[in-house]
């Protein structure tokens, strides 16, 4: 399939290292020996060793932006989808400050189907994942375009230091939000949000390859061009 | 007394009826990734035998009751399908396949980090399309490819190979005719990484010397699948 690979590529069981050092995700230490625990590429630091997953669900962290699907109204808050192993739970003080549950119905402000894009506020030891709406740039997002891409291949979509996401934002002039969780949604005119989704799906498509920044816009020119 | 379709000597000149050794496989042939809507899947052939094994998860545990406040329940299901023996065979679950479901999440719950998702079940499902004896240790090597796949953390992958005793001989990795008629089968599967056993079964006798040889040719013969296992997942992403 793809060219080689910049990173070594790891299986779970393989040996990466020894001694003393910090562990990131996707690795765990048996005596004096580090190995990896999931399949992907490995990342090691000086002091500090993980693994890069190449596939796998979402697993949510404090602080993530991600993109919901309220699935029901609860008495105080919603159920939210946020494509992972847990579903997220939004209280209705975490949309709206100072709600009073006992005289809203919930279900008006939020109904099923909605979708959201908010940040995770808090894990608790068994995994509840409370999201929050609270934060700037949290909102309800109507109308535009959903993708649901593998959540392992976001990092990439947005690029070091946002470079990628920037390029398209910037190139196909329409809005893009990502989520943490592999969803993104697009806004704008339809001919251009379909260049622009064409452009993430090759992002998750190629996600190894290098140059895609530079591939990936000439595209988006090439097919603005058509337009 | 002869059995209707048995053959006459297992091993003639010291080789088996299939044309192979005492201590040759058939060939394994693993590829990873083969189904878009499952999280993790694997397609396996081995000999004759042809096993599609597909993995969910981790995710919501339904029925609610079943889920553990501390760690992912895993649930496996190996099925036959009604076309995969020469006599047709009835669909559904029976005791066998119970069975074979039962000790294959007791193979792989060892490696499977259960403890990261609370709350959660991973849930494994092994398709057996073509059968040809030691279909239960095909499924777990396809079933821990899958979940390898699938991106569930595992202390090591699974592989499996059974030993059996024919014409008073010990063999690996029998085919359906030393299955049928053969003295003994034992199916193995480890942990190569630290050479634990995660699966032993015998059917059958065996003197002690006996079981002691064909362990370890079991055990050989899982090492050979261990090898093809890590290239299937390697392969899907052109690793290095």
């Amino acid at each position: 399939m793809p060219e080689k690979l910049s990173r070594k590529m790891v299986l779970p069981g393989e040996l990466v290292a020894k001694g003393p050092i910090k562990l990131g995700d996707g690795v765990y230490r048996e005596g004096e020996q580090i190995y990896a625990a999931i399949m992907g590429l490995l990342d090691h630091k000086k002091d500090f060793i993980r693994v890069i997953p190449l596939t796998g669900k979402y697993i949510p962290h404090v602080g993530d932006y991600v993109i919901g699907v309220v699935m029901d109204a609860m008495f105080s808050g919603w159920e939210i989808d946020i494509n992972s192993a847990y579903n997220g739970i939004l209280n209705g003080r975490d949309y709206i400050s100072d709600i009073d549950i006992f005289q809203t119905s919930l279900v008006k402000i939020l109904s099923p189907g909605s979708m959201i894009f908010a940040s995770v506020r808090e894990i608790t030891p068994t995994k509840k994942v409370y999201i929050t709406m609270t934060d700037n740039g949290a909102r309800v997002l109507r109308g535009g375009r959903f993708l649901t891409i593998n959540p392992t291949r976001i990092p990439r979509l947005i690029g070091k230091k946002s470079s990628m996401i920037s390029m398209i934002k910037r190139e196909a002039q329409c809005t893009v939000l990502v989520g943490q969780n592999g969803r993104v949604w697009l806004n704008g005119k339809p001919e251009i949000m379909a260049i622009a989704a064409m452009a993430v799906e090759r992002i998750e498509k190629e996600a190894q390859r290098p140059g895609l920044t530079d591939n990936i816009k000439k595209m988006i020119i090439e097919e603005r061009e058509k337009l | 007394m002869k059995k209707v379709g048995e053959p006459e000597k297992f091993i003639i000149k010291g080789k088996r009826l299939d044309g192979r050794n005492p201590d040759e496989m058939r060939e394994v042939k693993i590829k990873a990734g083969v189904l878009k809507r499952a999280d993790g899947s694997a397609y396996l052939e081995w000999g004759g035998n042809k096993v599609i094994a597909a993995c969910y998860g981790p995710r919501e545990v339904h029925p609610r009751h079943l889920s553990r406040s501390h760690k992912a329940i895993l649930r496996c299901v190996y099925n036959m399908a009604p076309f995969s023996v020469n006599d047709r065979k009835r669909p559904g679950p029976d005791r066998r396949s119970t069975e074979i479901s039962k000790v294959t999440r007791q193979t792989l719950e060892p490696v499977v980090f259960t403890n990261l998702f609370p709350r959660t079940a991973i849930d494994v499902f092994i398709e057996i399309l073509q059968a040809n004896a030691g279909t239960r240790c095909t499924g777990i090597t396809a079933a821990s490819v899958a979940l390898a796949d699938a991106g569930i953390p595992m202390r090591d992958l699974v592989p499996a190979c059974a030993a059996g005793k024919v014409g008073g001989e010990i063999v690996l990795d029998m085919f359906d005719v030393e299955d049928n008629y053969g003295e003994a089968d034992l199916p193995v599967a480890i942990m190569p990484k630290s050479g634990d056993i995660s699966l032993l079964q015998m059917d059958g006798n065996f003197t002690d010397a006996e079981f002691k040889k064909a362990l370890k040719l079991a055990i050989l013969g899982c090492e050979t699948v261990y090898e093809v296992q890590k290239n299937a997942l390697k392969e899907k992403y052109g690793g290095n």
